[in-house]
């Protein structure tokens, strides 16, 4: 397309060759995995710089393995992959993912990665805003050496990520809730086929007393640099029975939270409102999901 | 039903079959040996002088053939519009192929044709352009202040007409209503998104003819307005009519500038060259004038009107193109002449500004109309507790009136009357619920909007006649070939003129075959536009189809011993009226006069008289005498979501009058994807421009919105209304606009029933409601 | 820079070379004259380009062909390619779900997707289904009912 200084095109089978090419062409590499989101920075003239394009796809990283303590999922699973995966029909836990995942078009899903959506650190997307309700962990690795941090760390702003030279993500982690969970995601977009102007996922642990031990409320959209947790309005929740009166003022309160801004898709205003609204229901709908879920 | 044996049918398209296995025939796909991949520079700034430019170092580069910079094109103004004669008093002149004045962002500058698509791509990177930049102005009110930029020279104030309408004494109207409305209502700019890219091949001869291949809506229009800008006789011009294109929509009615910088590319390298455009060049290629329209209607106490006033401000954009045909239209067929009304004014204002370059849309100008009107008769009947339908057909012209545009023609078929009638009970209008009465978050809505009078064609304005033309040839298989310059943009004359000649001809469908040709060989035809090929096209294909039959029947005189006028094509035979056992096979016949060879048969050798030889043909060229007024109304059920604002349509149901359905398939076709494009007028599509650039932000489908399958009603129902126009091919009229037209009111109006806001501004946006709403 | 790779497109192998950050429609159609894949936007906005890889949709204008070596590429000439027209593109043909038909072959390669997973989808799982591609003509009403009709068996 639009790579003028490409010299290569590899799809390294080891990690050996990763690291040589990596070596080789240094700051110069690019990594992609499914390519839809490198596509879009390609056709826009912003790799014009790029030297070496690095396709993970043939490093084993497309997996889903259910574990006692969570869903580990492989860099390069394509969303397709994980959306027929059972564990994510059966797991009311894992609900805002389902729904965030059945968002993209068919043709991104079967091409688009796990991984590479979240190092897109595109806030416009829908499954990353899931994966942070869903308290995400990415774990990368850089010439042999691993290390993970929460997905949240990740995000250093629109299409900037904190990766450091080298650095490729190898797999997100999604900690098991202990109790009663459930999650749900919900998005407003201008058609089925779209970014998210708004999107909300809301995922909240219930105790046996019926109280929300742990809430966690992300949003993206134009609601920020970046997807934003949503603290004041999950402090609202925490330890408190999530009746309409706390949903409501719950929602009210990521007002508090992001900093939504005007574009040719929305204004600022529209957005708040929105995700107030989005909120609520993403909220309501992941306690209705808990509720039908045995302990 | 009908006595036809053709006509009415649901017929697959012939062309489908072709398309479903991958569609050769779409101009995208030509190439010719030796071609030149050619593409443009375009400027960034919205309006600048070039001040100067060194192309030398493009030219430079090896596999560059050619290069075009604006001292290389011929000086002769134009204006881009197809459809209207390149001299006619009509069109403003202010286009040059490359001009030395940007006008807005995108404009193309240079152009570069060369070996390879990446080289021409990397010699436009070498050209040097010193631009100086000037102020632009994107507002047209602002544009027509004292001291805004001058964007053609001499053109005060901007303002490039101010076109007006009057019936009556507007004053006298005014005093006399006892209540009266008023409103401004707002369209905005949209694309017409046809699916395949425009693209263009020029092949300049060795002595300077220009033969050319593009994705346009009109052959003869390409090939006058192409030898008009070039400077050449039209005889130095062939257009090649394509097998089908994908899509139009109005969007391929105007001489984009790929077509004659093409043709100068070629005409410099003596190769072909193949300009496609990227989808971001063809959402800056047209698009629909934005307007505001103010309108202003009185009523007496019982539901008259009494007078009609209303303003324009057309956004010209930044060359005039369509635009002052398109105020035109918008002024009689969008706003003034479908009521009744004694006493009427319209004052329009053609403006320019530097924004992107308007044209052609379906709907053509009505659609910034009849949001307006319909949105307003909707508020006047809420206020004064009319049923709308009742209202409308009270102020709606009858059958046999004389025709409100043209006195000189009656409505000879009209059945608007049975349009609002049938449809409303369809729909279960009269269930319709108080505005805002529903309970819980998301409430339904029922909204109705009508476009009682249309066309069939152009016939009427100015400069414009409108004539088709047809070949009809019979083969000795007993199959038609048909051949005419019209094109098919998806909207089913293959299917649809196939059929008229089918039914004239007195043989199956199948056996008709529509074939290509050029402007070498090929009667003349106007676009395919304004609703009118079925009604103007299918004249001359029943024209040509019959002059075909008269001369197979003379030919059948002495196999059938009768007199042609006592004879008849039924199926496939010829036969002596009311004795069907005496027939032959239009096969035998066509063998008869076809065969340069004498026909050996079963009793020998058959005799055949010089008079009889010769292939059997028939060809038309003419004019239609009307323009036949279809009529449409539509009703709408949304879902308003009164916590996000957002709108759903839930069913449809359109009511046309179109006459005589020729492919019943075909025609609902037209109205499900009318409805597409008119859901995302209403609710999604806008083009959007950075504030200070002019720079288009929704060039891609990421950015511009129309609805997708998910987004469509799950229940749109056609309902045809036959009428059997008497100048019509069998009857039929034209079809293709007002189901795009009205959609956007109809659907303004159920969500005014649905939560009793009023939005008079499209699109209607989420966020719209919400400000009604309140909430935000 | 030119890559020479071997593609498997429709059962037959190609060895091409092909830009390397070349898109694979380009190579579907300018390489290999597979012309049925149309460009309608390039950035995967309109579905025109859909093939399937691998049994799968994908917008061919947005993979990068290198990233398609090795794996089973089909497009709308592979459907047909035993002179049989498949059920999806007879039911286009009959419901009139063809107009201009630019976008026809995207939306009967994902529909191909959707039929070869279920043979009784309801009309959301349709509408969903082809959300990814874009028609400026139909409305999608008859291109719904195509696909319903060929899951049906034609």
């Amino acid at each position: 397309m639009s790579l003028r200084q490409l010299k290569e095109f590899c799809i390294p089978g080891d990690w050996a060759e990763v690291d040589a090419q990596l070596g080789r062409y240094g700051a110069r590499a690019f990594v992609l995995a499914g390519g839809s989101f490198v596509h879009g920075l390609d056709a826009r003239g912003l790799l014009h710089e790029v030297e070496a394009l690095i396709d993970i796809r043939n490093l084993g990283l497309d997996y889903i393995r259910a574990e006692s303590g969570g869903l580990r999922i492989g860099a390069t699973t394509t969303f397709a992959h994980l959306q027929a995966a059972p564990t994510l029909g059966e797991s009311p836990w894992l609900g805002a993912l389902a729904d965030a995942l059945a968002c993209p078009p068919r043709q991104i899903r079967n091409v688009a990665t796990v991984g590479g959506s979240v190092a897109a650190s595109c806030p416009y997307f829908d499954p990353p805003t899931a994966l942070m309700a869903l308290d995400a962990r990415v774990a990368v690795v850089a010439g042999g050496a691993r290390r993970e941090f929460p997905l949240g760390e990740l995000f250093a702003g629109t299409f900037e990520n904190s990766l450091r030279r080298g650095e490729i993500i190898v797999e997100l982690f999604l900690p098991r809730p202990t109790g009663r969970s459930a999650s749900a995601f919900l998005k407003l977009e201008g058609n089925a086929n779209d970014l998210a102007i708004v999107n909300c996922a809301a995922s909240l642990e219930i105790d046996a007393q019926g109280r929300c031990s742990e809430a966690r409320i992300a949003l993206g959209g134009g609601v920020g640099d970046a997807i934003a947790r949503a603290t004041s309005a999950e402090r609202l929740l925490q330890g408190r029975v999530a009746d309409d009166e706390v949903l409501w003022s719950a929602a009210e309160a990521v007002g508090e939270d992001i900093d939504p801004h005007t574009d040719h898709r929305a204004s600022a205003a529209y957005r708040l409102a929105v995700a107030k609204v989005l909120t609520r229901r993403a909220l309501t709908c992941a306690l209705a999901r808990s509720a039908r879920t045995p302990t | 039903m009908n006595d036809y044996s053709v006509i009415g049918r649901s017929i697959p398209r012939p062309d489908a079959w072709e398309k479903v296995v991958g569609g050769r025939g779409y101009p995208v796909n030509l190439r010719l040996p030796g071609m030149l991949h050619g593409t443009l520079l375009r400027s960034p700034h919205p309006h600048a002088r070039i001040a100067g430019m060194d192309a030398s170092r493009a030219l430079a580069l090896p596999g560059v053939k050619a290069l075009i910079t604006p001292a290389d094109v011929p000086r002769i103004p134009y204006s881009a519009t197809f459809f209207k004669p390149a001299t006619s008093a009509a069109v403003v002149r202010d286009m040059l192929i490359l001009d030395g004045t940007v006008r807005y962002a995108g404009q193309p500058v240079a152009a570069v044709a060369a070996t390879t698509a990446s080289i021409a791509e990397h010699a436009l990177e070498l050209i040097e352009v010193q631009y100086e930049e000037l102020p632009a102005v994107f507002d047209p009110e602002e544009a027509m202040r004292e001291g805004a930029p001058e964007i053609h020279a001499g053109v005060r104030h901007n303002v490039i007409g101010r076109p007006t309408y009057s019936l009556g004494d507007i004053e006298a109207g005014f005093s006399a209503a006892d209540h009266v409305f008023e409103g401004v209502y707002e369209t905005q700019r949209v694309h017409t998104c046809y699916m395949e890219p425009r693209v263009c091949v020029a092949d300049a001869d060795a002595q300077g003819r220009v033969t050319v291949y593009a994705s346009v809506q009109h052959l003869f229009g390409l090939r006058e307005k192409l030898a008009f800008v070039l400077g050449l006789p039209v005889s130095s011009v062939r257009a090649v009519q394509p097998p089908y294109i994908g899509g139009g929509f109005g969007g391929k009615l105007d001489l984009a500038p790929i077509e004659p910088l093409a043709a100068l590319l070629s005409l410099r390298a003596r190769r072909p060259v193949r300009i496609e455009q990227s989808r971001y060049e063809d959402f800056i290629t047209s698009s629909r004038h934005p307007a505001k329209v103010y309108l202003k209607t009185g009523i007496s106490r019982d539901g008259q009107f009494t007078a009609r006033y209303a303003r324009t401000l057309l956004d010209a954009s930044a060359y005039a193109s369509e635009a002052p045909e398109v105020i035109r239209v918008h002024s009689r067929f969008g706003l003034m002449l479908g009521y009744r009304c004694p006493n009427a004014k319209w004052e329009g204002t053609l403006v320019y500004t530097n924004n992107m370059p308007g044209g052609a849309f379906r709907g053509y100008g009505a659609p910034q109309g009849c949001f307006a009107v319909e949105s307003q008769i909707d508020e006047i009947c809420e206020k004064l507790g009319f049923d709308p339908v009742e209202f409308r057909l009270k102020h709606a012209p009858r059958c046999g009136d004389p025709h409100p545009s043209n006195a000189a023609w009656k409505l000879d078929s009209y059945g608007f009357d049975e349009c609002l009638v049938r449809g409303a009970e369809r729909f279960g209008w009269r269930s319709r619920a108080k505005a805002a009465s529903g309970r819980g978050v998301k409430k339904r809505g029922f909204g109705m909007a009508a476009q009682p009078l249309w066309v069939s064609g152009c016939l009427g304005a100015p400069d414009t006649y409108e004539h088709s033309g047809a070949i009809v040839k019979l083969n000795t298989d007993g199959s038609a070939d048909l051949a005419t310059a019209t094109i098919d943009i998806g909207s089913g004359q293959t299917a649809v003129l196939c059929q008229i000649a089918a039914e004239e001809l007195g043989i199956s469908v199948e056996a008709v075959r529509l074939s290509g040709g050029s402007t070498d060989t090929l009667p003349v035809d106007a676009a395919t536009h304004a609703s009118r090929t079925t009604y103007a096209s299918g004249i001359a294909v029943k024209a040509a189809a019959a002059a075909a039959k008269k001369r197979l029947l003379e030919v059948a005189e002495t196999m059938l011993e009768a007199s042609a006028v006592d004879l008849e094509v039924r199926e496939g035979m010829v036969r002596v009226k009311g004795a069907s056992a005496h027939a032959v096979p239009v096969a035998d016949v066509v063998k008869r006069a076809e065969s340069p060879f004498v026909q050996i048969t079963s009793k020998g050798t058959m005799q055949t008289v010089l008079a009889e030889k010769g292939t059997i043909i028939g060809t038309s060229s003419l004019a239609p005498p009307r323009n036949p007024s279809p009529a449409s109304a539509q009703f709408i059920e949304v879902e308003v979501d009164t916590d996000t604002g957002e709108v759903r349509v839930l069913r449809a149901v359109y009511a046309h009058d179109i006459g005589r359905v020729v492919n019943l398939a075909g025609a609902e076709g037209q109205v499900e994807g009318g409805l597409q494009q008119g859901i995302g007028y209403a609710l999604m599509e806008n083009m959007r421009f950075e504030p200070e650039t002019g720079a288009c932000v929704t060039a891609d489908f990421l950015n511009y919105k129309m609805p997708t399958a998910v987004e469509m009603p799950r229940s749109i129902e056609s309902i045809f209304v036959e009428t059997d126009e008497p100048s019509g091919p069998f009857g039929a009229k034209g079809l293709a606009e007002p189901c795009l037209i009205v959609p956007a009111p109809a659907i303004a109006n159920a969500i005014y029933n649905a939560v009793g806001v009023r939005v008079r501004s499209l699109p209607i946006t989420p966020e719209k409601i919400l400000a009604g709403l309140g909430k935000i | 820079m030119m890559q020479l790779v071997t593609l498997e497109v429709n059962g037959e192998q190609h060895e091409i070379a092909v830009e390397a950050d070349g898109a694979l429609l380009a190579v579907l159609r300018d390489g290999l004259g597979l012309i049925g894949t149309k460009r309608g936007c390039d950035t995967g906005g309109c579905g025109c380009c859909t093939v399937l890889v691998d049994g799968r949709a994908v917008y061919s204008c947005m993979m990068y062909t290198l990233s398609a070596q090795g794996r089973k590429i089909t497009t709308i000439e592979g459907l047909a390619a035993d002179g049989k027209l498949d059920p999806l593109q007879e039911a286009f043909v009959n419901t009139g779900a063809v107009q201009c038909g630019y976008c026809t072959c995207g939306f009967i390669m994902v529909a191909k997707q959707l039929l070869s997973e279920t043979n009784n989808p309801d009309e959301d799982a349709i509408r969903h289904a082809i959300a990814g591609n874009l028609c400026r003509c139909t409305g999608y009403h008859k291109i719904v009912e195509a696909i319903r009709l060929a899951a049906k068996g034609g």
